[in-house]
């Protein structure tokens, strides 16, 4: 869900974002190779995967991207900038999970006249524990900003 | 040992370049309709241009997401006018998975863009993991740019290469054969 437009000097180190969660339903894996286009076999063939070593299939990294982009943009509103981001996909979200995402402000300053916030984001399931944490950079607007 | 020569593998290939290649469509609603209805995402700057034409960015723009990116610059046109990476650069195994992705952006991509998209490998080096001794693993930089010539953005991938168990204890029996 949108937020609220968000504003730099009103972010604080520690806050949390506001997360969501997704259920990896078997329509929710038909639905990720329809938005991500992703046709490599272990995203959907189970004997595939598990021939490459795989215990089951598992979710892609653009459904996965999406995702923990989705907790920035969610957050950061139209005047936000995602600046970088960056995600490790350690461990893998399947089939009967929960995928919870979440962030969280670690810190922000000012650079180049920029108004950074630097946030840790992740995915975790029940059955792993975190799977694939990420960092994102986003440059926020400041209250009376003529853009904002 | 499959005799794989990760050494010339490095000499050959970290630096190279791929052609720029363009996306035979230009940024649609649709696919982006189709990433954010995967994640449920329902942000109007996504996908409503009545509420976007308001916004500074005049237009519907894409979510902050390299997939998304990639996909116009590359994957989106049949038959493909991309080539993976693997097999361009050779590995031990076929079987891959992305391990990382760091994306900067520069500015928005929006509907109507027209995208295209320049690789280059920035590192190969065989490092082990559970099934496969002999993983290999890639990084390369896929440089998005726009009809204007402004990079939209640049996505590091991190891909691992490796062989299925079976392919591992063939090899294994192999090299143990007297």
């Amino acid at each position: 869900m949108k937020q609220p437009q968000v504003y730099w000097e009103d972010v604080a180190v520690g806050q949390d974002l506001p997360g969501f969660e997704l259920e990896i339903t078997p329509k929710r894996l038909y639905l990720q190779i329809s938005g991500s286009q992703d046709w490599y076999p272990p995203h959907f063939d189970v004997e595939f995967a598990r021939k490459a070593g795989h215990p089951d299939i598992f979710m892609t990294t653009g459904f996965t991207q999406a995702a923990l982009v989705r907790v920035i943009s969610d957050w950061m509103g139209d005047e936000g900038w995602l600046r970088r981001f960056y995600f490790e996909m350690r461990r893998q979200n399947r089939p009967g999970d929960l995928m919870v995402c979440k962030g969280r402000v670690t810190n922000k300053y000012v650079r180049d006249g920029q108004h950074l916030v630097e946030c840790e984001v992740w995915a975790e399931n029940a059955r792993e524990g975190v799977t694939t944490p990420g960092r994102a950079w986003v440059i926020l607007p400041r209250r009376g900003d003529s853009s904002a | 040992m499959s005799g794989y020569d990760i050494e010339a593998v490095c000499k050959k290939y970290i630096g190279f370049e791929t052609a720029v290649s363009q996306g035979r469509y230009p940024v649609e609603y649709d696919p982006i309709r189709r990433h954010c209805h995967m994640v449920e995402d329902s942000n109007p700057l996504f996908l409503d241009p009545e509420y976007a034409r308001k916004t500074r960015y005049g237009q519907v723009i894409c979510p902050p997401s390299g997939w998304l990116a990639m996909y116009f610059a590359s994957l989106g046109p049949w038959p493909p006018v991309f080539e993976s990476l693997v097999p361009m650069v050779p590995t031990p195994g076929k079987r891959i998975v992305n391990m990382s992705q760091e994306v900067e952006w520069f500015v928005p991509i929006k509907v109507g863009d027209h995208l295209s998209v320049k690789r280059r490998i920035v590192d190969v080096y065989q490092k082990s993991i559970s099934i496969d001794p002999e993983a290999v693993w890639i990084v390369s930089d896929s440089i998005i740019t726009n009809q204007r010539d402004e990079t939209a953005c640049i996505v590091r991938n991190t891909l691992l290469t490796h062989r299925t168990p079976e392919e591992v204890a063939a090899a294994q029996a192999q090299g143990a054969r007297p």
